[in-house]
């Protein structure tokens, strides 16, 4: 009876709870069709502010500017931490603490003092030797420093799930290391290489503190520019804009769901 | 005489290849490391012990100036300005990892005792609104706290805000918006250990007929605590360095020492105090992340508690 009860109220809270979490999204969802411009009253349904979209060039370059980063990011971090994951693996008889801390210094460091360190460094070696302007490519390397510790992350454990007799086995059949590389280890991480990559192109669209603070005036990301319509006095277009990249969302934790039936199926 | 010191031996070649291995495989991303985030953090670190130029760039000679205004002696004497904001990010870390805690703790519970089929879409329901974008998760808090928005206006109808002054900007928002940002964090750590706890230890509790709340606070929270812990950091630390929700939800009297470092690189342009604040930031950091781990490690689940 007692137990009953119990389950009673935590499924009454577990709802409430999704209520919660689902609210402030959903409240964008729904001005992001208002008819009026009032963030208090929905008056009429209309596309209005998507149309106003499609005519915003500063938005539309915001896009591209989140898009190129997160690929080119993405790609570059994906090699480099590949590279590294396996190094961890094959030496990890060795003492390699030193790499771990390097590896973890990404992951633990404040969003904010990994931001401003990075803009304090551009600054001062773009003033010293003209090189590296804020821009896209500031942002780019930025970016590449905090997804290379997830790559390699994800690397190294799938390699450490694998049986090391297979390594021996490819070389006892006196495959050279290139011919290793390419029939024996890329496939059999591919499923690693893959969900690394969209972990970190997920974080590289996700990010805004570390964006914010290595970006030039030309290269505002969707975030950036969605944090100055907001701190320029809210404007409904935001709502708009913000309601396709909670579809993206949505449309990427249907996929991910499908993923792991099969995985399980 | 042996001659291995002068013709390598196969063993000796194999180490050298081992190490080449190891630095080809290694160096790239060790480098890039280094070069984008060692050499950065540690010329931040170097910053906050300069003087402030007159452009807000930082100039030698070396001095302690920062940290005095952190603690905020000014050109016009000391104001508490500069520690009410350190005092408020510990308050706000503190209640929201607390009210965290509260939520997530039944939640991750429940997920558990659902059936097996369910439990990952339930996971995924909880996750989910972490992977859009924090200034729009933000944005839609803003949304539902403005003025003449129904739970403001509930709040003005039951006395707890001034009329028309909504629920945002305020502390109160900015807890919210905290709790409503780490919850996925407090939950998935939680409901890993839910989901390995040894039920029989339970049913000996009750065979020993322990009350319920005996039984629960000698047979299962024990095997929750390393999840309990992992939470924590995964919450805390991120939360005292927070910028984007007490920027947006907080206004001028909800800063947070984020905001105090953020400022001074921006707007008020003094490098070394904001480098100062960073250096505080930090030090929190990594007295969290040390203290959970000796915690950790006297509890026995110290394997576990690595983020």
């Amino acid at each position: 009876m007692r137990k009953r009860t119990l389950k009673r109220g935590l499924t009454a809270f577990w709802w409430l709870t999704l209520a919660f979490l689902y609210l402030p999204l959903a409240v964008v969802v729904l001005f992001s069709f208002n008819a009026s411009n009032s963030a208090a009253n929905f008056t009429d349904v209309s596309l209005r502010w998507y149309y106003r979209l499609l005519g915003n060039e500063e938005i539309l370059s915001a896009f591209a500017n989140s898009m190129v980063l997160a690929i080119v990011s993405s790609v570059v971090a994906l090699v480099v931490g590949c590279l590294i994951g396996y190094g961890m693996y094959r030496h990890r008889h060795r003492k390699l603490g030193w790499l771990i801390v390097l590896i973890y210094l990404p992951i633990v460091l404040p969003d904010i003092v990994f931001g401003i360190s990075e803009m304090a460094f551009f600054v001062q070696v773009h003033r010293l030797t003209g090189f590296l302007q804020p821009g896209l490519s500031t942002m780019i390397i930025a970016h590449v420093t905090f997804q290379i510790p997830f790559v390699a992350l994800i690397v190294y454990s799938r390699f450490v799930g694998l049986d090391p007799t297979l390594f021996e086995a490819a070389k006892d059949l006196y495959a050279t290391p290139i011919k290793r590389v390419v029939h024996f280890m890329l496939p059999t991480i591919k499923p690693a290489l893959i969900s690394a990559f969209f972990l970190s192109f997920t974080l590289s669209v996700d990010d805004f503190v570390i964006s914010f603070f290595t970006a030039g005036p030309e290269s505002a990301t969707l975030p950036i520019y969605i944090w100055g319509a907001i701190k320029k006095g809210v404007s409904p277009e935001i709502n708009a804009i913000a309601t396709l990249m909670i579809g993206a969302v949505a449309v990427a934790a249907i996929v991910s769901l499908m993923f792991s039936r099969r995985r399980q199926a | 005489m042996s001659y291995s010191g002068v013709i390598p031996t196969a063993r000796s070649r194999a180490m050298v290849r081992e190490a080449r291995h190891l630095l080809f495989t290694v160096a790239p991303g060790a480098t890039w490391i280094v070069i984008f985030l060692v050499l950065p953090s540690a010329y931040l670190m170097a910053v906050a012990f300069m003087t402030n130029g007159p452009y807000g760039l930082p100039e030698m000679p070396l001095s302690l100036e920062s940290f005095r205004r952190l603690a905020g002696f000014g050109f016009l004497g000391w104001s508490p300005g500069n520690l009410y904001t350190l005092l408020r990010s510990l308050w706000q870390t503190l209640v929201s990892t607390g009210l965290v805690v509260l939520v997530a703790y039944p939640i991750a519970y429940y997920i558990s005792t659902c059936r097996a089929k369910w439990r990952p879409i339930m996971l995924l329901l909880v996750v989910v609104p972490s992977w859009t974008n924090q200034v729009i998760r933000t944005f839609g808090w803003m949304n539902l706290l403005a003025p003449g928005t129904p739970l403001s206006s509930l709040a003005e109808s039951l006395g707890l805000i001034a009329p028309n002054m909504g629920l945002y900007p305020s502390n109160f928002a900015v807890t919210l918006g905290l709790v409503y940002n780490f919850l996925p964090f407090m939950v998935l750590p939680l409901y890993a250990a839910f989901e390995k706890l040894d039920t029989a230890q339970v049913e000996a509790a009750q065979d020993l007929y322990a009350s319920p709340l005996r039984a629960f606070w000698h047979a299962v929270f024990p095997q929750t605590l390393p999840g309990l812990l992992a939470g924590i950091v995964l919450v805390a630390i991120p939360a005292f360095g927070m910028y984007v929700i007490p920027e947006l939800l907080g206004g001028g009297k909800g800063m947070m020492l984020g905001n105090l470092v953020a400022n001074q690189f921006s707007g008020g342009a003094n490098w070394p105090l904001g480098a100062a604040g960073a250096i505080l930031m930090l030090i929190a950091t990594f007295v969290g992340l040390f203290a959970m781990r000796r915690i950790g490690k006297r509890l026995g689940g110290g394997e576990e508690v690595v983020i």
